[in-house]
């Protein structure tokens, strides 16, 4: 093998200070200078980064380093030590840390999407009523400023009437906690349920409900959220998916697009099934309390088809509202039709709750049961930014 | 006697020059590779990014003719930072569920998880540079960091309080003081650094940037109070009518000082912005040649030339290439929605081929921009100001240098740094000391 030479600088590991050397390559790695003498198999040899022209190079595993600039060697030596840009530290290959970190991102993402809902739902229960308490206060505040501050409605006989029908629908029904339900001037017809156990009714649904038993079936409805604790279910969920998402995502350019669509898609409302079970649980009340449980459907479809015209709620399928008000009136039995939950005059007191509404349509004049099914397709009346579901 | 070791055969370079291999040659690959690993692995690959960065930029400083070493691997970062999750997790979660379940807490709990995040990040910072120094070498001598972490989160966390409490005039004292006690815990070998850096020689600077900034701020800020009896009112922003959740000022306020002064808050406020903008190259680029220059290692000194305009320049160039690219980019969509506007009139909601190119152009854009600043970055910004800072640097009494000796501490472990990725303060590159 032809010998090659030339000097460069060697360092011991210990000190700083520069050994001239002659190096001199045949198939072994010579370095010898004043005090200095070196014998490496070609094998051992390692390479440090560093620009052209310079090169260094030492023994792997220590610290003795040899800097040249000698083009000749730099060029050459590669060809004579096959592990020369060899790095032990770094051993494993890139296309195998790629595929187990989208394992693991995708793993991630399957949690959040499957797992933290169930967990979500061990949870929940096992909140304290003080903590929930707590969660409804700090949320009430929130949802108050995203429907942008609309006032209490507090005129005392229809706060009376309210008070008189919440305590009818709770009688008996095993509620965890005291129910607070409030009235406020909006122009959406919705309904809130917040953790510990807070109804937010929106004066809409007042103005649109043409019975008193309409008004009360979307109440019991909420209700039926407050028994099955889904909104802190529901809160627990959503940031827990936030969480893990922003995990996944979190050291992303744009991430939070990513995580905005995400928790849209994950908060977007309780699933179906806690609908279909609110649903189940408001026509129970309203039979209880001798109510009319099939006014659900009515309202259901009527503030669906009002918000028609609205931009759509595209996350919900249309046909979700027309089996929710059949089942609805099938669990009712044919005869809730004729029953009223209220006396008229604490209706008559309920409505003027928020003074100066719209006036509703007077009760008789259009039983809601002799109504016509609406024709063509129906859309959810919920619009996916709305924080909560009715 | 013969002191610099690449002098023997190669080119001569001034002895005790500090110089950055400016080509940049590979530099571009490592951050497209770091940026589109780091895509699809969801960031995950971003520890070995940063790895490769260091290494490079190591690798191509050379300090009296021998070039850096970085031996840190990215396994070592991603671990620590695992570990890091570990901790932070629960304090984030201990911090959300004392804040509820404590009402007198709850009022706090803001102000809380600030102090504690702001201490740990502190700390975070701390550790992560002595995590760097044990992962340097240079000339086989392996670099060094001793002293507390939590006794500097201390002391940042003191000097800040006092920065805010003085209306930020404590600041440059501040800075000094925390980089004195940086520089004497840092090693080489055996070698203790040594800083005489002094707050005092930072204020002229701080001075201009606070006179610019900060004082018009302040001024508008006091005239605000004073005009509004010390007492901000409740009532000064009402709904914009119509708008829920729009703010608009109180129309009964018009005509008042209190809305005078709300004007020029209003008027300052962007002003400061600009001129902080502006003036914080300035700033930084004083600091660094100071706290160069105040830098020592036994009879080894240092001196800077560092020039502001050095700090700037890579700014202007960064800044005008990203405007280029979105003067394109608004060109292309220009065109496009044009496109759609004569072909896809006739039917409203119909998904033609144009929306699909449009959607297409708009992900292609996106990530293209993503990638395109990312190179940028590290190549304009990063290696400029790097390459800026250490080719300004000249060392002094090199012969001095030979005289350090290893030190036989074991290197300082890898969890040191994660916490410092965790809560995202620690930078790829950290530029001077
Ligand atoms: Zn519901």
């Amino acid at each position: 093998m032809q010998p090659i030479t030339a000097t460069g600088a060697c360092f011991d590991g210990v000190s700083a200070r520069p050994y001239p050397v002659t190096i001199r390559v045949t198939d072994r790695f010579e370095v010898r200078g004043e005090g200095v003498f070196h014998d490496w198999n070609l094998l051992d040899l390692r390479a440090a980064d560093a620009a052209a022209p310079l090169m260094r190079v030492g023994p792997v595993g220590s610290l003795i380093r040899v800097e040249f600039t000698d083009a000749t060697l730099a060029a050459v030596l590669p060809l004579r030590c096959p592990d020369l840009a060899r790095r032990e530290s770094e051993e494993g290959g890139t296309l195998r840390l790629v595929l187990w970190s989208i394992a693991a991102g995708v793993s991630v993402i399957l949690v959040a999407l499957f797992g933290v809902p169930l967990l979500a739902g061990v949870l929940a229960p096992m909140v304290p009523d003080a903590v929930e308490e707590r969660l409804g206060a700090a949320v009430e505040g929130q949802i108050v400023d995203i429907l942008g501050k609309p006032p209490l409605c507090t005129e005392a006989a229809g706060k009376a009437a309210l008070d008189r029908l919440v305590a009818k629908l709770v009688a008996g029904r095993g509620l965890p906690g005291s129910v607070s339900v409030t009235v406020r001037r909006h122009k959406m017809a919705n309904a809130l349920t917040l953790p510990g156990a807070r109804v937010i009714m929106l004066s809409d649904v007042l103005v649109k409900s043409e019975t008193p038993d309409e008004f009360a079936a979307i109440l019991a409805h909420e209700l039926g959220h407050v028994a099955t604790r889904d909104p802190t279910r529901s809160l627990i969920q959503s940031s827990g998916t936030a969480f893990l998402l922003s995990l996944v995502f979190g050291d992303l350019t744009g991430s939070t697009i990513i995580v905005a669509a995400g928790q849209a898609i994950v908060s977007a409302g309780y699933s179906r099934d806690a609908e279909r079970r609110a649903d189940a649980y408001a026509v129970d009340t309203l039979n209880a309390a001798g109510g009319n449980g099939a006014a659900l459907a009515s309202i259901l479809e009527r503030i669906a088809k009002d918000g028609d015209s609205e931009t759509g709620a595209f996350l919900r399928s249309h046909p979700f509202t027309r089996e929710r008000a059949a089942s609805i009136r099938e669990r009712a039995g044919p005869e809730a039709a004729g029953r009223r939950i209220i006396a008229e005059a604490d209706w008559v007191a309920l409505k003027g709750i928020c003074p100066g509404l719209p006036a509703a349509k007077p009760s008789e004049s259009k039983p809601s049961e002799s109504k016509p099914k609406p024709p063509g397709p129906r859309r959810e009346r919920k619009a996916p930014d709305e924080p909560v579901d009715l | 006697m013969e002191s610099v070791a690449g002098h023997i055969d190669g080119a001569p370079r001034p002895s005790g020059a500090i110089t950055f291999d400016r080509s940049l040659k590979g530099l571009t690959g490592i951050a497209v590779k770091g940026f589109l690993l780091s895509l699809i692995t969801f960031g995950i690959y971003r520890f070995w990014y940063i790895t490769n960065l260091r290494r490079y930029f190591w690798s191509r400083t050379t300090v009296d003719g021998s070039p850096g070493e970085y031996t840190g691997t990215g396994k070592e970062l991603f671990l620590g930072f695992l570990v890091a999750l570990a901790i932070l997790v629960p304090i984030y979660i201990a911090i959300f569920a004392l804040s509820l379940m404590s009402p007198a807490l709850a009022a706090f709990g803001g102000v809380l998880s600030f102090v504690i995040l702001y201490l740990l990040g502190q700390y975070a910072i701390y550790r992560g540079r002595r995590y760097r120094a044990s992962r340097t070498l240079w000339r086989g001598i392996r670099l060094g960091q001793d002293g507390s972490a939590w006794a500097y989160a201390g002391m940042a966390a003191g000097w800040s309080l006092l920065t805010v409490v003085t209306l930020g005039l404590a600041f440059p004292f501040m800075r000094a003081s925390l980089e004195r006690y940086r520089i004497r815990h840092t090693l080489i070998g055996t070698a203790r650094m040594d800083s005489t850096a002094r707050g005092t020689q930072l204020l002229p600077y701080w001075l201009v940037f606070y006179g610019v900034v900060l004082l018009p701020l302040l001024a508008a800020a006091a005239y605000f109070l004073v005009a509004a009896g010390f007492k901000i009112p409740t009532d000064l922003m009402v709904a914009k009518p119509g708008k829920p959740g729009d703010f608009i000022m109180n129309p009964t306020y018009a005509g008042t000082p209190v809305a005078t002064a709300l004007t020029v808050l209003g008027f300052i406020g962007p002003v400061g912005v600009i001129a902080a903008l502006l003036l914080i190259p300035f700033y930084r680029a004083r600091e660094t040649r100071l706290f160069m220059n105040a830098a020592s290692l036994g009879s080894v000194t240092l001196s800077s030339t560092l020039r502001a305009r050095q700090f700037y320049w890579p700014y202007i160039v960064y800044f005008l290439s990203i405007l280029g690219f979105f003067l394109v980019i608004v060109l292309v969509f220009l065109g496009l929605g044009l496109l759609i506007g004569l072909g896809g009139g006739r039917e409203p909601g119909g998904f033609s081929a144009v929306h699909a190119l449009l959607l297409f152009t708009t992900l292609a854009a996106y990530l293209g921009a993503g990638l395109l600043f990312a190179v940028l970055y590290v190549r304009i910004i990063q290696a400029r100001l790097w390459a800026a800072v250490a080719e300004s640097t000249q060392v002094h009494g090199t012969e001095a240098l030979a005289q350090i000796v290893a030190s036989s501490r074991a290197p300082a472990s890898g969890l040191n740094e994660g916490l410092a990725d965790a809560l995202d303060v620690g930078g790829a590159l950290q530029i001077g000391f």
